[in-house]
């Protein structure tokens, strides 16, 4: 245990199409404490969900000196290994909600939980009624608006209780009201059980809620 | 929200697509079953008929077979030469059946006429009976007007029969199966050998044949009388050993001998051509249904990229993956499966009502077979796209559109 949850240095990453190389990410390095809210802000096509996804251990690094989940080295992981560990510390939240279409909001909640090897013991009616969406457990995500499926995936986030949250552009799909209520949410969840949020946005002004903001562009922060 | 339930809830997404796979799955399935079941089944059908002669030997001309017999060959002289036949220094032969083949359209098809004299009839019943009418040759009349001109003119003139006599012996007996399938039923005529025949009696189903004349009456028609026969069944005395006999009679005959018990593998090695045929054609219906699933699954999960991706994001290891492609092939496989068996019931079911000459004999080896093809079909089916999903990249997979 360590009071830094996200520690990334000099992270390099391109995208390989057959012989085409483009880099992406140009030596990033960034360092989440604990119970922290970070936005990282920055226009489209910067590298934000590139990063994102490197340091949500789902895509891996050209190079990098280190990255560690809350204490745990990543580099050098097998595939399984990394899994493994993504499973227990991490947990996502994406622009389109990333929710499973075939089962309910309570499945796919349960799903989750059943992943990371936790009981279900109502978790998920709990995480539900906490964003207001207890009424809906039995609904497919194709039943209910895009505001309630992203309080669904913050829901599912919520029951799963990762130490460190990634959200990419949460709010991306959603009209003020509703990305007002999601970043609420947030908000909720890294106060009332200290995790520790990494969001990536492009609208500055969301970017007001965190404790810290860090700009991007072309594959690298800015000062 | 466990594996099964997960893989379940994906192949129920597309219930039109689902369901078409189930019902190919199926009906490829219940064609493999009922084939197998079909030919096997006739097969068997015949061989038990065959076995419930009062016979342990079967001899008939070398270079027939006792599948292909349909000829006569062999003189009645033959028949005092099988009586004497000795082993170890003691008489081994009880008594011989002369039996002359021909064949007879009836039903629909062409059957097997067996042609036995009256005296011979118990051996062929093998404790079934008749059900109704009588045998043909009532009292043998014909069998004794035939012999009373041997014995006048001292040896058998056929232009001496009388017509009314021979027109009176045209008959035949068949048994229940035939009549059902033919609707037919006692003093219903038939023409037989450009003859007309009165069906006279219906035996139970299961005696060697399905269609019985007289002896006399076919040999008089067919060889102007003459006394030969296409096979005998050569009954022993007890204790006395059948391969023995059967060794001396051959080198004495210079005949084919086979035992009877022999029969259902003689029958098989007959068929040999046809049973490969079969199970060609049934590994290509396997062949099929297996590549079917594959693109069915295939296509599930090349559009679910992007919930593969979801589920890696969430923690599932590759092998959850994997299972969950499995078990949605065994799903369409298994459910095809099942349809499939109860399918071939109905074929069955059917077949007995429109074709019940047919045998379809739903052995629990063929269901038994049929699940470990769905098993096995099921999961090689999975095995690539399994892989494949497995294999994907989360971040590629969540971008997928």
């Amino acid at each position: 245990m360590t009071d830094v949850m996200l520690n990334a240095i000099d992270i390099h990453y391109s995208y390989r199409e057959g012989s085409v190389v483009t880099p992406v990410l140009h030596g990033i390095d960034l360092r989440v404490r604990q119970g922290e809210f970070v936005v990282i802000a920055g226009p489209s096509g910067c590298g934000k969900s590139t990063l994102l996804h490197v340091v949500g251990l789902m895509a891996r690094p050209d190079r990098a000196q280190e990255l560690t989940i809350d204490g745990q080295a990543a580099l050098g992981l097998s595939d399984a290994a990394r899994t493994r560990l993504r499973c227990r510390k991490i947990g996502f939240v994406f622009q389109r909600f990333n929710l499973l279409p075939v089962i309910s909001a309570r499945e796919n909640i349960n799903l989750a939980l059943r992943l990371k090897g936790e009981s279900l013991d109502g978790q998920a009616e709990r995480a539900l009624d906490s964003v207001g969406l207890a009424e809906l457990a039995a609904k497919k995500p194709g039943q209910m608006s895009i505001g309630q499926q992203q309080r669904v995936a913050i829901a599912r986030a919520l029951a799963c209780r990762p130490p460190l949250l990634l959200a990419d552009e949460p709010t991306g799909n959603l009209d003020s009201a509703n990305s007002l209520r999601v970043l609420d949410l947030l908000k909720q969840l890294q106060h009332q059980q200290g995790q520790t949020v990494v969001m990536i946005t492009h609208n500055e002004m969301i970017a007001d809620c965190a404790d810290r903001v860090i700009r991007m562009r072309d594959g690298r922060f800015e000062d | 929200m466990r594996t099964r339930s997960l893989a379940l809830a994906n192949v129920l997404h597309r219930p039109l697509r689902a369901g078409v796979a189930v019902l190919f799955v199926g009906v490829l399935t219940a064609q493999m079953i009922t084939a197998l079941a079909l030919s096997h089944g006739t097969l068997n059908e015949v061989a038990e008929r065959f076995q419930s002669v009062d016979a342990e030997l079967v001899v008939l001309p070398r270079q027939e077979n006792v599948i292909f017999t349909a000829g006569a060959a062999f003189s009645d002289k033959y028949i005092p030469l099988i009586r004497s036949v000795e082993v170890g220094a003691r008489p081994a032969v009880d008594h011989v059946i002369p039996v002359l083949f021909d064949v007879a359209k009836l039903g629909g098809q062409q059957q097997r006429l067996f042609a036995v004299s009256r005296r011979d009839i118990p051996a062929f019943l093998g404790g079934r009976k008749l059900v109704e009418g009588r045998w043909f040759d009532d009292q043998g009349r014909f069998e004794q007007h035939v012999a009373s001109l041997s014995e006048s003119a001292g040896r058998y003139d056929p232009d001496r029969v009388d017509p009314a006599e021979l027109a009176r012996a045209c008959e035949l007996v068949i048994d229940t199966r035939l009549a059902r399938v033919g609707g037919y039923k006692p003093r219903d005529e038939v023409d037989v050998l450009g003859r007309r025949f009165t069906i006279v009696g219906i035996v139970e189903a299961g005696v060697a044949g399905r269609v019985f004349c007289s002896l006399a009456a076919l040999r008089h028609i067919k060889m102007g009388g003459a006394d030969w026969s296409s096979t005998y069944f050569v009954k022993l005395h007890d204790s006395v050993s059948a391969e023995q006999t059967a060794d001396v009679l051959a080198a004495r005959l210079g005949a084919r001998v086979e035992l009877k018990s022999d029969y259902s593998k003689l029958l098989r090695e007959g068929f040999a051509q046809v049973f490969a045929y079969m199970m060609g054609i049934s590994g290509l219906l396997i062949f099929g249904w297996v590549v079917f699933v594959f693109l069915i699954i295939y296509t599930m999960v090349l559009e679910r990229t992007r919930e593969i991706g979801i589920l890696k994001a969430l923690g599932a290891t590759r092998f959850f993956i994997l299972r969950q492609t499995a078990y949605e092939a065994l799903i369409i496989a298994g459910s095809g499966t099942v349809l499939g068996m109860a399918l071939s019931f109905a074929v069955r079911w059917a077949a007995d009502r429109l074709f019940p000459l047919l045998t379809i004999d739903l052995e629990p080896r063929w269901f038994a077979l049929a699940l470990g093809i769905g098993l096995v079909g099921g999961v090689l089916s999975a095995a690539y796209p399994g892989w494949r999903a497995a294999r994907c990249d989360p971040a590629h997979a969540l971008s997928y559109e």
